[in-house]
């Protein structure tokens, strides 16, 4: 019999997937009440991606002012939302909190929601990732940000705030 | 007896739909103004003539020609207007046309209009007033859930993509907004803000986009469950694979 990731001391990742696109202040509310539990190690954020500005077309360049890109606030940290969120992909060191973050989505999503174990986060690093961050790239970023842009705008560390 | 066209099989909802949408015969369900309509279009200001492309037809002095005498020119290309488009998007999560249904419908029941269908999107190009006849037929029947539907000229994804936590098909240039229970449009098709808003009324309730969809879905009305339209899509696909369209071989 295989052995899953579950079944060991390996952190094991979840996917929420909502039935529908969530507004910031669900995104805000769910992930408040998510972080605040222990043994959460990563989360990831995915949704499309909402412009500042019409990309292509006649209107190309006009500003676009979408009310869904907005700030939300995790903690004491704030971060500039850039996509509607359509999935939520957490790291967990265990199984234990899966019961908490079933109750926390019961409680916040307005609509339906699916929970599934498997492998949605980087655990290593791939050539390009190599190629961009070198061989002493910190693991825990693998995989939460796109190599071609900056880590500090993809990526926010709560943990910060702990240490202050 | 006189000849009823026929549109397509099946006894499910969503067929007896795909028929109404072919043949034309669709509930009005709102009143769209024609200055609203030229706003969220985009393509002339509202109040304005029709720019042309060439004189009107009358003024021309066309050859004689036979075919010129049998077939009427439609409005709009008697006045020489413009080729224009209008492209409408329709969300995968039962909205009540897709592109195919949209295009039957404008070929069948409308006279001098190009349609083009993508797998997300559906385009009409024709002289500028037939295009916007079509546009607000379409517009103002059932065959248009104002939340689940919309016009997009440019960036159609949010048709894929699951819908928005109010109902309302994601679009990345925000061009619809739910204000008040109602969708309010705020930019024209290709995204540049209009100056008036333009309210298209309350969106269609889950239970009501169920029920006028043209999409076969599993949580809706599964197209294994019409058994008249398998029988005739596998018929149509045998005719063509084994006796190219030619039925008379098959005997």
């Amino acid at each position: 019999m295989e052995t899953s990731a579950s079944d060991t001391k390996k952190p094991i990742q979840i996917e929420i997937f909502p039935k529908r696109m969530i507004k910031p202040d669900t995104v805000e509310g769910l992930l408040n009440k998510i972080c605040s539990l222990e043994g959460i190690q990563r989360a990831f954020i995915q949704g499309p991606r909402l412009p500042t500005k019409v990309p292509f077309g006649p209107a190309v360049g006009t500003p676009v002012h979408h009310p869904l890109r907005t700030n939300v606030h995790f903690g004491k940290t704030e971060m500039g939302l850039e996509v509607l969120v359509g999935r939520i992909t957490l790291e967990l060191a265990g199984k234990e909190v899966m019961e908490d973050i079933n109750a926390i989505c019961e409680d916040t999503l307005p609509c339906g929601y699916d929970i599934r174990e498997g492998r949605f986060i980087q655990t290593r690093q791939t050539v390009s990732d190599y190629a961009k961050r070198g061989p002493t790239a910190d693991p825990a970023l693998y995989g939460l940000y796109d190599p071609k842009s900056k880590i500090e705008s993809q990526v926010n560390l709560l943990r910060t705030n702990e240490k202050e | 007896m006189a000849y009823e066209a026929q549109f397509y099989p099946g006894a499910t909802s969503v067929a007896e739909n795909r028929r109404k949408h072919m043949s034309g015969k669709v509930e009005k369900l709102r009143e769209i103004s024609d200055d609203d309509l030229t706003i969220i279009l985009g393509h002339r200001v509202p109040g304005t003539d029709y720019p042309s492309t060439h004189p009107p037809l009358a003024e021309m002095g066309e050859p004689e020609c036979s075919i010129r005498e049998m077939v009427e020119p439609t409005d709009g290309a008697k006045a020489g207007d413009r080729i224009r488009y209008v492209q409408f998007v329709d969300s995968m999560y039962n909205a009540p046309s897709t592109p195919y249904f949209r295009s039957y419908n404008a070929a069948i029941n409308f006279r001098g209009v190009d349609p083009g269908t993508l797998s997300g999107r559906q385009v009409v190009e024709a002289r500028e007033r037939d295009m916007e006849e079509l546009a607000k037929f379409q517009l103002e029947t059932e065959m248009t859930c104002p939340a689940l539907a919309c016009l997009r000229g440019a960036s159609v994804h949010g048709h894929s993509l699951r819908l928005q936590e109010d109902g309302v098909m994601f679009d990345m240039l925000e061009r619809v907004r739910l204000e008040n229970g109602t969708i309010i449009v705020q930019k024209d098709q290709v995204g540049r803000p209009i100056d008036k808003k333009v309210d298209l009324g309350k969106p269609m309730s889950d239970e009501e986009a169920a029920k006028r969809t043209t999409i076969y879905r599993v949580d809706n009305v599964p197209y294994r469950e019409d058994k008249e339209v398998l029988e005739w899509v596998h018929r149509v696909f045998e005719q063509r694979t084994m006796y190219g369209y030619k039925p008379a071989v098959q005997e």
